[in-house]
């Protein structure tokens, strides 16, 4: 993997087994959208509560936001999906696929993230023997994409 | 948030002198609160102050010390109903975002 900026535009560069891990995040991100139960943390992390003590107004806020966010999440995954390449290829992005892209892989490391229960004190050697040692080189790997790709962005 | 695999530059580790909470006043009773979270990275952050509130790099980078340091910050102060936006579009971004009465 390796991102790149040149004339305005983002390109991350994708090995085949990296896009086929993309892919494959993807689609269970958009399964975890919409099949996840209200008290599950990964969704209770994607749709958090914009109030901290008052039940009543959150529950409101929840009401009348929730959905529609959930349509936002789920159509720019779909179309960051769509941009994959089929094996090793380059995405290429202006600033607004860019910015989409930020989005996606925020919502993709929350999602892992909360399921990982990282914390900011985690070592960054993974332990071989940790049942969860693939999943948090996957989470390792997406933190160093969208932090190529913020850069590549602020660059200008 | 961790700089994690390459920490940004921007990540100091001295608190900014002078507070750089975005003011509040009467006619501007409600406010947005970032909250610490150990997933979303400085760098992104940054990015997201800057562009959803048009902060100049200087001041989002601040903003973001303050959430990353003292565990929450105020970005934005106003009526309840244009809260309500701020937070509903940083949640879009996947940042912890509440709003609340002004103390």
């Amino acid at each position: 993997m390796r991102v790149t900026r040149r004339r305005g535009h983002a390109r991350i560069q994708l090995e085949s087994v990296e896009s086929g891990l993309l892919a494959t995040l993807f689609d269970d991100l958009d399964g975890a959208l919409q099949s996840l139960p209200d008290d599950d943390p990964v969704r209770q992390r994607l749709f958090p509560s914009a109030y901290r003590s008052d039940d009543e107004a959150a529950a409101e806020f929840r009401s009348l936001t929730e959905d529609s966010l959930r349509d936002v999440k789920t159509e720019r995954l779909g179309e960051c999906r769509a941009e994959l390449p089929d094996g090793e290829g380059d995405v290429d992005l202006d600033d607004e696929g860019a910015q989409r892209w930020l989005t996606v892989l925020t919502d993709l490391r929350l999602a892992i993230g909360t399921r990982l229960d990282v914390s900011e004190d985690d070592d960054p050697a993974i332990d071989p023997s940790d049942p969860d040692a693939q999943l948090r080189a996957i989470y390792q790997w997406l933190t160093a994409l969208q932090d190529s790709l913020v850069h590549a962005v602020m660059r200008g | 948030m961790p700089g994690t695999l390459s920490p940004p530059q921007t990540a100091g580790k001295t608190l900014p002198a002078e507070d750089v909470q975005t003011s509040v006043s009467p006619d501007r009773p409600w406010i947005t609160i970032v909250w610490n979270d150990p997933i979303n990275l400085m760098s992104y952050v940054t990015h997201v102050f800057m562009t959803v509130f048009g902060y100049p790099k200087s001041k989002a980078e601040k903003l973001m010390l303050d959430v990353h340091h003292r565990g929450r910050a105020v970005v934005s102060s106003g009526t309840r109903e244009r809260m309500e936006l701020d937070v509903n579009t940083l949640h879009g971004y996947g940042l912890w975002a509440t709003l609340q009465k002004q103390d």
